[in-house]
């Protein structure tokens, strides 16, 4: 705590089309973030998937806390503050596994997979006052799930889960209902990075891709043209570059509304779906997974499905879905962010299918990919920038005024347009200020 | 036919040095067309048809990972990591249909931008004879961190 840290009027921070680069850099705003966002709203901590029998858990976090997210012998989701209730150590140490009991080996107190004391060596030592049942692993205040996907809450008190995640909710639906039965699996392990820079530079972007994405862009011309050796420092965005991340592209971008937005490229998706579906067709897996889609939602609903997988959507504060992956943002300091990356597979598709989506996924993102590495390095220059703080500002103006604004209060822009940008900071401000 | 020692860790050492000086192309001329670089991730174990890894090439995603290193602006290698890896415990595996199974450890230091970061693990080769000399069918590589977040693997490992 500072003193500082009460005194922050971020109304001077955030204006309409810009802020000041302190809301990057300045560790007492960070903590506020700790306290008003991570250690308060609604977080994104795991998929049901992940933690399928009884038994079942993974260490999890919100915000800077350690959490169980456990599945326990009655089937039910629970999130257990990772603390021993006699003196604080941590009951589970393995990511992931599954397990009766968690026992904390300092001095042997041990918990069912329910949270319950069931055992306390030598209690006698204990008077009266000691109740072994006051005594269970420390629940998080509030846990909800939607669709699968699982959320906690360090606040007893605040906005359902439902009212939180407001329009980003049909985004969720679009993410998986490209399986026959409606559901992703998060089983094929995860990409882990890091960056040292803010944790708000993970946003969602469609002016960034043909330049911070040099490498990819190039790559793709490559493979549209045959073009192997250019001018490196030529700027030529490729066709499908162009298409769906040019000045005049179909595609746009979203303010959803409570800091979700999104990234909406269905629109060329959508265009390129007959040859799509022409790969589909050329492959049993491919006919077999057609086949169950159109079984399921009908032959249009099953096209649509399959065209709108992707909802390139910010679940504001720290869950993206990006391509096949579910994203999670962890923000360690102000300058130092994890991203988690967990490609998921479809329910009830032939593995073919599954296994196809791993190697897309692997070839933008994660670590030695051909995108991620350029996003972070991306972050880091922006960290780097922020130390020049002579004019502090960055601006956030494009498409500002060309947008339309929409009955249900959702705003939509170009897919180039600082849309997102704009309705991260709105809510963040908001939220800062503690409304 | 036994296979020489000398001549297998020369191969090796040469591989090294060709990564280390950035001579991407000179170094994609050692696969074999059918080749495979993985580098698993999360699980030494973990099997690729059912779980994503850090790099799973084929030869033409290879030529494409060589095209991003030196045909094109990659930032994240802008400046580029300097390098420099040891390789050691080399060991002669079995010998089968024409593969020859190597495994050998690497401690590889990596610079870039005032940071330096030291990368560690054991590489499991399949090297097979092609024109009288080896070609190398599999490039297995073990991170001892490769369940830790990592920020920047962008270089060749």
């Amino acid at each position: 705590m500072t003193t500082v840290k009460g005194h922050i009027d971020y109304d001077a921070l955030v204006l309409e089309d810009r802020v000041h680069g302190s809301i990057y850099t300045d560790p007492n705003i960070f903590e506020d973030e700790m306290d008003k966002i991570f250690h308060n709203w609604w977080l994104y901590v795991g998929h049901e998937s992940e933690i399928p029998e009884p038994g079942d858990y993974r260490l999890t976090w919100i915000g800077r806390q350690s959490v169980i997210m456990s599945r326990d012998e009655d089937g039910n989701v629970q999130l257990f503050m990772n603390r021993c209730r006699h003196r604080a150590n941590a009951v589970c140490q393995d990511e992931k596994g599954n397990a009766n009991f968690f026992r904390c080996w300092f001095h042997g107190w041990t918990y069912s997979n329910k949270g319950d004391l069931i055992g306390v060596p030598y209690a006698g030592r204990y008077d009266d006052s000691f109740k072994k049942e006051d005594m269970g692993l420390t629940k998080a205040p509030r846990v909800d799930t939607y669709r699968g996907f699982i959320f906690g809450s360090l606040s007893p008190t605040g906005i359902s889960l439902d009212d939180h995640l407001g329009h980003s909710k049909a985004t969720i639906d679009a993410f998986i209902e490209a399986s026959p039965k409606g559901q992703v699996v998060v089983r094929a392990g995860v990409h882990k990075g890091t960056y040292k820079g803010n944790w708000k530079f993970v946003g969602m972007d469609g002016y960034h891709p043909a330049f911070a994405h040099k490498a990819v862009n190039d790559l793709m011309q490559r493979k549209e043209t045959g073009i192997e050796a250019k001018d490196r420092d030529t700027l030529v965005p490729s066709r499908s570059l162009e298409e769906a991340f040019g000045e005049h592209s179909l595609n746009k971008a979203w303010d959803l509304g409570g800091g979700h937005v999104r990234l909406d490229i269905w629109p060329m998706k959508r265009q390129v779906m007959d040859g799509v579906l022409k790969r589909l067709n050329s492959t049993e897996a491919g006919r077999s997974y057609l086949e169950s889609m159109e079984q399921a939602y009908g032959k249009e609903m099953a096209r649509e499905h399959i065209a709108t997988q992707d909802p390139h959507v910010g679940i504001w504060p720290n869950l993206q879905l990006i391509g096949v992956q579910i994203r999670v943002i962890r923000p360690l300091s102000v300058n130092e962010t994890e991203v988690f990356m967990y490609p998921t597979g479809l329910g009830g598709v032939p593995e073919e299918i599954n296994e196809v989506r791993l190697r897309e996924h692997e070839w933008f993102y994660g670590p030695a990919s051909f995108g991620s590495p350029d996003d972070y390095e991306m972050f880091e220059r922006n960290q780097m920038g922020l130390s020049a703080q002579v004019n502090p500002w960055l601006l956030v103006s494009r498409g500002l005024g060309q947008e339309t604004k929409n009955p249900d209060g959702t705003i939509v822009g170009g897919v180039t347009d600082e849309t997102p940008q704009r309705g991260q900071f709105i809510h963040w401000k908001k939220v800062m200020s503690g409304g | 036919m036994a296979v020489e020692r000398g001549v297998i860790e020369n191969f090796l050492y040469h591989e090294a040095r060709l990564m280390d000086e950035h001579a991407y192309a000179d170094w994609l001329t050692l696969f074999t067309d059918d080749a495979r670089y993985w580098v698993p991730s999360n699980d030494d174990d973990a099997d690729p048809s059912t779980h994503v890894a850090i790099i799973y090439d084929d030869r033409n995603r290879m030529a494409e990972r060589v095209f991003r290193l030196s045909g094109t602006i990659a930032h994240s290698q802008e400046p580029r990591s300097r390098t420099s890896r040891m390789v050691s415990n080399v060991e002669i595996g079995d010998e089968e249909n024409g593969e020859v199974t190597v495994y050998a450890n690497f401690n590889l230091t990596q610079l870039r931008r005032g940071r330096q970061e030291t990368f560690a693990g054991r590489t499991i080769y399949k090297l097979r004879q092609e024109n009288g000399s080896f070609k190398i069918a599999l490039r297995k590589v073990l991170l001892v961190n490769n369940d830790e977040p990592i920020n920047n693997l962008s270089f060749l490992v």
